[in-house]
């Protein structure tokens, strides 16, 4: 048991934060629903932030970490399914990776765009396509979440089929997205402590009122307890670690996406203030693989048979 | 980073469970059910800790200044984990081990270290701690048990309420009001429990016999030599011990084990299938195995010899939120276990209720993440 940073995790960490740094603010005047920055996405792939996995003194918790920490920028980037889910079935697959479950190909699909690549997990065995725009149907505008989403229209007949085990691909997405929402849950909740602890009503700082306080308290511990579930989830590549740490993680994502706009009250309604870039990613990751059910199905499975 | 432990970690662990496969009587589970604090375990844990003694894993992870073997934070992680899993067989001389010896180590008289650490070390010594009174429990700064220094004694007075293991201790930690200064008006005395002038009541309990006791201090007088510290000093002590003590009861083991247990109960039963309840047991996995992580986080830092803050408090307040998604889990699915059909339920429920209580509250450890964790700006007082 270690738990400390090594030093190349250290190491990589600080590249990503001086690389990020730029985009670690929320452009002014640009206020949406969803920031992409085609620039940061090059940067990252140009300096193999997205491999890490693939190399041996990195590997999966360092891959966790770099994942985790790129979810913290405002932007949405496409890095969990690449990091995670793309070296074990073809680390030349062409990015952005978007991954879909077989009999759920419904729901809207983050970063589906012509190029993309479609990757269906199932039963059935991992296939892939190079998504063009005969099978793409755009979402609304205005699409209430901070992913750029879209929706698959049908799949051509002919796909790549991969030799990878089914349930190894759902392991490691599991703990790719687990990583993501960690991620996620610390840049909401440290935006969160920021404006209450800056707002002032009744002469006092909103931060100040213990109605609040135990609140933000107990969204830290579940926000601190996601982060280390995802990073053990990876190390172990345990199945039953990957559908825990996801589960607490769409757990926590539920409970405090809740709290923080509720915090922010009228300011967390507009699109002002940059907490729903964080807030309305979480919530469509609480519906990742199912959601918490199945999470809770398959942990259950890999613990109890 | 290493989730996995080492080779030599793993080893001790085996070696404290065939210690305990060795030592621990054919109906262990049932007699377990007494609480850590009744007299049967008590006196179980005085044969127990003696032979835990003899064969060096009474306090191993104490340096070897201490007489202890130097192993470490992960090794009394380890330690803890299987003593507390197993229904905790050193009953109230965990204690001791965990932040007795170090802060009698760190803070005591030549003749304090004399007196109290080697009855510990032979796993021979019960202490109580005299911390909460009645109206002054979260708010422990607000404590009235006077002592008051006169003619080189101290002669006590007041109320103590809540103590565990009192009845059956031999000494008690006990914090004491020499001045009105709220803080630093607070003093740590080592009170002999046979001191005339004492006397404990136990108070029935749901967490088990002879765990809570109210104590009551008339004219209890010890010579000014029993003062640990400076008058005035308990606080700083305190806060020492506590950080300790927090980390000291790996509660997150018991949980997880009880869980297996109830599912292997309900599987046996047939009961297991439905989904709600495997979702719900899972929730449970999730919050017990968060709870470990968080509190492993912390032993770390132990381990890299840094302070430790505030997020002892984070990983004790994730143990509260496991122990009571399991102690409900238990109740809603399988009723019986509280009422004979499973003693090792039935005692994990008991120690699990108390998570959220015993050693500050999980309030306490709310206002504590609030302003050292996330630092918000402090309540108005």
């Amino acid at each position: 048991m270690h738990l400390s940073l090594n030093e190349d995790q250290r190491q990589v960490l600080d590249f990503i934060d001086s690389l990020a740094r730029p985009y670690a603010g929320v452009p002014l005047h640009d206020a949406g629903l969803t920031l992409e920055s085609a620039e940061l996405d090059a940067a990252l792939v140009e300096n193999g932030f997205l491999d890490v996995l693939m190399v041996e003194e990195l590997g999966p918790v360092t891959a966790a970490l770099v994942v985790e920490k790129l979810a913290r920028l405002p932007f949405a980037l496409e890095a969990a399914a690449s990091s995670f889910v793309r070296p074990l079935i073809d680390p030349d697959l062409p990015r952005p990776l978007c991954l879909v479950e077989e009999g759920r190909t419904d729901g809207p699909v983050r970063f589906l765009r012509p190029g993309a690549s479609v990757v269906i997990v199932g039963p059935s065995g991992v296939r892939s396509f190079k998504a063009d725009e005969s099978v793409i149907a755009a979402a609304q505008e205005d699409a209430l979440y901070a992913y750029p989403v879209a929706f698959l229209t049908s799949f051509p007949d002919a796909m790549a089929a991969h030799e990878v085990d089914p349930a190894e691909v759902l392991r490691s997405w599991r703990v790719g997205i687990a990583a993501e929402a960690a991620g996620l849950l610390g840049a909401a909740l440290a935006s969160t402590v920021t404006y209450v602890s800056e707002r002032k009503q009744f002469g006092r700082p909103l931060a100040t009122f213990q109605g609040m306080r135990h609140r933000l308290a107990e969204d830290q511990v579940m926000t601190n307890s996601v982060y280390w579930l995802a990073l053990r989830a990876a190390g172990t590549r345990d199945p039953g670690d990957a559908a825990l740490a996801l589960l607490h993680a769409q757990e926590a994502a539920k409970r405090v996406c809740y709290d923080y706009h509720q915090f922010l009250g009228g300011m967390g309604m507009t699109l002002e203030h940059p907490l729903h870039l964080w807030t309305y990613r979480l919530k469509l990751l609480t519906a990742e693989l199912g959601g918490r059910g199945e999470q809770g199905l398959a942990a259950a499975e890999a613990l109890w048979g | 980073m290493q989730f996995e432990w080492t080779a030599g970690q793993d080893a001790f662990r085996h070696k404290i469970r065939d210690f305990l496969h060795a030592n621990l009587p054919a109906d262990w589970e049932k007699f377990s059910e007494h609480g850590p604090a009744s007299p049967a375990l008590t006196a179980f844990a005085r044969d127990f800790c003696v032979k835990l003694a003899e064969a060096g894993i009474l306090f191993p992870h104490w340096p070897v200044e201490m007489g202890g073997e130097g192993l470490g934070p992960w090794e009394q992680q380890i330690l803890s984990e299987e003593m507390w899993i197993a229904g905790e067989p050193r009953g109230g001389q965990y204690m001791n081990v965990n932040w007795i010896g170090p802060t009698l180590e760190k803070y005591g008289t030549p003749e304090q270290k004399a007196r109290y650490l080697e009855p510990i070390t032979r796993g021979e010594s019960l202490w109580c701690q005299g911390f909460s009174e009645p109206d002054a429990g979260s708010d422990l700064a607000s404590l009235r048990t006077r002592a008051t220094l006169s003619d080189g004694n101290y002669v006590i007075n007041g109320q103590k309420i809540w103590t565990s293991y009192a009845g059956l201790a031999d000494t008690c930690f006990l914090l004491t009001r020499t001045s009105d200064d709220r803080k630093k008006g607070i003093t740590i005395i080592l009170v002999p429990m046979d001191t005339p002038g004492i006397t404990v009541r136990q108070i029935p309990s749901l967490i088990g016999e002879g765990d809570i006791h109210e104590v009551f201090f008339d004219d209890v007088t010890v010579p000014e030599t029993a003062r640990f510290g400076e008058e005035g000093q308990a606080w700083e002590i305190v806060a020492y011990s506590l950080r300790n003590e927090r980390l000291g009861i790996p509660r997150f083991t018991l949980a997880r084990a009880a869980l297996d247990r109830a599912v292997a109960m309900l599987k046996e039963q047939g009961r297991f299938a439905r989904e709600y309840v495997r979702i719900e047991a899972a929730r449970c996995a999730a919050l017990c195995e968060a709870a470990g992580t968080a509190n492993y986080a912390v032993v770390q830092k132990r381990v890299d010899g840094l302070a430790i803050g505030a997020e002892s408090s984070s990983a004790r307040y994730a143990t509260v939120m496991a122990e009571r998604a399991v102690c409900e889990f238990v109740v809603e699915f399988l009723p019986e276990a509280l009422a004979g059909a499973s003693p090792y339920l039935k005692m994990h429920h008991q120690r699990g209720i108390v998570a959220g209580v015993a050693a500050g509250s999980a309030e306490i450890q709310l206002n504590i993440i609030a302003s050292d964790v996330l630092e918000l700006p402090r309540e108005p007082r």
